[in-house]
């Protein structure tokens, strides 16, 4: 995600310039019929493998749409758990179409070559935990506290922007095993323990009573998690609009479970679903142009369903995380978020 | 004596003697009855539901059930996992091979014994990768668990013994006083840097030296890195046995009219080989457990995989069992190889007995 290696990761890109060019990437997905698709291999909630090896997650289901998109089926994404900076490598050197793997979009990243930021799957940002019982209810008044952070990550970075912005002294437990920090902080070692918001919550839920500890309400840095393809107008238009359809579905309460019924009445419907899914509709059109099945849009919902219901799946109230969508940043446009569905038309 | 007796009298020679035994006994105690109770009184047995775990503070039967097999081999096509169990049977099988060969119960010439060991790591490269023989291909990022600890520890032992071969023969010679002097250098300079360095730029250096456009997978690249770390150290190792060989083997040798080919290869070498293969164990059971590191740079080995297992959301308060099963397991292959280190130490002192009864 945030690694220093980073840096690394990018003096190599450079190298690999030759392979920046637009090309068929999508001709190659459909020639192999298989769509190789990198992601974390271990990040509860968004990719980790099952107890058969098969990867699992929030991140994991954008890989899937992609797949179910441009090939029909959402079982041949092949997909690949690997460390950040190697899957950037992987990427700008053509072993891998896309990566799903919490990759936040910078400019300077974008700037490079090689690589494309296509759709933001989750909008994210840095926050802060800390134990009930400092009585602290903002960041502003951890003056002089000690932060549990992840050694060598732009976490780092972004506290000494926000504490060195505000003139306050603080202290940091750099601890790169993420167990240990965590236990350093649940045994009172930290006062502070600094992480993307949406890892605190989950993170939270590893104490033996999370009611001891509360999130602060200030997220101290933008973290927009997006889909990273190769180069490739047609690839990236392709996934772009596969996730616009998953925000649609949402708009129009249409999910993996009742597709079916909604798509055998197709006349019954608002004129912007049948647009959606008719045969005649403008995915169809789309279909035609770029190259892809023409029920693509059907078949991502159907067979990875709408993003709130890939959230609700890995994120959400019946999972360990109990994120409520709605009260994120990653809730419709509608209820005040900032997923904002574009027309297809 | 009693042994009961001969206990007392030591355990409680003096009052400073006993209250010693007395604390570390209560110590002791305290900590087998944490032991018992995570393993016995607190535990969710195989037949009690997965969900007690969250709940209750003892070992958890049902998760090891569950993800054992995970944390054996990751990520590796689950319907194809029988050819990562194959590889990680034949890599045992060389091992065990080579472990006999040391304490003399099988009794291969050399040339047959290279040849097993190169077929044997060749067969298991191909079990693991496929796209031969109608195996269907596997790409190396889902070689996880334990046939990539197999494969990175047992590939770079026998990779680096004939580079450590080499480097103690550059360094243990006169003619060519400048290969002596890089010889000494390399050794000084690999066995002054910690290995976590040597798998970074095996990792993130190597590849920047190679052509532009070509990219070089993790495993090959760490492999390459560990063959020439640890050949460093068994160099230094078969040096030590070069030099405890009396001058008079190598007049002998010259002597008899060989050249120096032929004494090191069937006089020296083989002598020296035999009197460090005790602190070459030493080192091997140093690079075996070193191979864990590599989960640094995304490899994902033993360590790895058992922190994908409790990372799955339903199985997040597991931690504890998985680092265990992986204890347990580097544990046994530990005590297996130091047995073999102490069978070599008690059939030189035999023979040491032998030689000077003589």
């Amino acid at each position: 995600m945030k690694l220093l290696t980073l840096t690394a990761a990018f003096a190599v890109t450079t190298i690999f310039t030759g392979a920046a060019m637009a090309g068929p990437v999508l001709d190659e997905i459909k020639a192999n019929d298989s769509l190789v698709c990198l992601v974390n291999p271990n990040s509860p909630g968004f990719s980790v493998p099952d107890s058969q090896g098969v990867f699992q997650g929030f991140n994991t289901d954008f890989c899937r749409m992609a797949a179910a998109a441009i090939l029909g089926d959402a079982g041949k994404a092949d997909i690949r758990g690997i460390g950040f900076s190697d899957s950037m490598k992987t990427l700008v050197a053509r072993g891998a179409h896309m990566a799903s793997r919490s990759i936040t979009a910078t400019g300077t990243r974008d700037a490079d070559t090689g690589m494309a930021f296509v759709a933001t799957t989750f909008y994210d940002g840095q926050g802060f935990m800390v134990p009930a019982s400092l009585g602290v209810s903002s960041a502003a008044e951890l003056e002089g506290a000690t932060v549990c952070a992840e050694d060598g990550s732009t976490t780092l970075l972004n506290i000494a922007d926000w504490f060195g912005d505000r003139g306050m002294s603080y202290r940091v437990e750099n601890i790169a095993d993420k167990t240990a920090r965590l236990e350093a902080f649940f045994s009172g070692k930290c006062d502070v323990y600094a992480s993307d918001v949406s890892a605190l919550n989950s993170d939270r839920l590893l104490a033996e009573n999370p009611d001891d500890f509360t999130i602060l309400p200030e997220v101290i840095s933008a973290e927009p998690l997006t889909l990273v393809t190769q180069p490739d107008q047609e690839l990236e238009a392709a996934v772009f609009w596969a996730f616009q359809v998953m925000l649609n579905a949402d708009k129009f309460g249409i999910t993996s479970g009742n597709i079916d019924t909604i798509r055998a009445d197709l006349d019954a419907q608002p004129k912007s679903v049948r647009r959606l899914f008719a045969e005649d509709g403008a995915t169809a059109d789309m279909a035609a142009k770029l190259g892809l099945p023409q029920d693509w849009a059907y078949q991502v919902i159907r067979q990875v369903g709408s993003y709130s219901e890939v959230f609700e799946r890995h994120l959400g109230s019946g999972t360990p995380f109990n994120i409520t969508l709605a009260e994120t940043q990653n809730a419709s446009a509608d209820q005040g978020g900032l997923m904002y569905a574009f027309p297809i038309r | 004596m009693t042994g009961a007796s001969t206990w007392a009298k030591e355990l409680f020679a003096t009052p400073l003697a006993a209250l010693l035994t007395l604390v570390s006994g209560a110590f002791m105690t305290w900590l087998g009855w944490l032991a018992l109770s995570w393993l016995l009184f607190h535990a969710v047995w195989p037949w009690q539901p997965a969900g007690l775990c969250a709940v209750r503070t003892g070992l958890c039967w049902p998760f090891l059930f569950e993800k054992t097999r995970l944390i054996l081999f990751g990520t590796y096509p689950f319907d194809l996992q029988w050819r990562a169990l194959a590889a990680s049977l034949l890599l045992l099988a060389l091992a065990a091979l080579t472990g006999l060969q040391m304490i003399g119960r099988t009794r291969l010439r050399v040339r047959a014994f290279v040849v097993i060991w190169v077929s044997g790591l060749g067969f298991a490269v191909l079990l693991l990768s496929g796209g031969v023989l109608g195996l269907s291909p596997v790409p190396s990022v889902f070689w996880n668990g334990l046939p990539i600890l197999l494969f990175l520890a047992i590939a770079a032992i026998a990779g680096a013994f004939p580079v450590g071969v080499l480097l103690t023969l550059a360094r243990d010679q006169g003619a060519y006083p400048v290969l002596r002097r890089f010889a000494t250098l390399y050794i000084e300079v690999a066995r002054g840097v910690p290995m976590l360095t040597v798998i970074f730029v095996g990792v993130f250096v190597l590849p920047l030296m190679l052509p532009p456009g070509t990219y070089i997978a993790p495993v090959p690249a760490v492999l390459i890195a560990l063959i020439f770390f640890h050949g460093a150290y068994f160099a230094e190792d078969l040096r030590g046995g070069l030099q405890s060989l009396s001058r008079g083997q190598r007049e002998a040798a010259r002597s008899l009219g060989l050249g120096y080919w032929k004494t090191m290869g069937l006089v020296m070498l083989p002598q020296a080989i035999t009197r460090s293969l005790p602190s070459l164990v030493n080192s091997i059971i140093g690079a075996y457990k070193d191979t864990s590191l590599v989960v640094v740079v995304g490899i994902h080995d033993l360590i790895s995989t058992a922190r994908m297992s409790f990372n799955d959301p339903g199985w997040r308060s597991q931690a504890l069992e998985a680092y265990i099963l992986v204890g347990l397991w580097f544990f046994a292959s530990c005590a297996a190889l130091s047995a073999i280190g102490r069978q070599l130490q008690k059939d030189r002192e035999t023979e040491r007995g032998r030689v000077s009864q003589e």
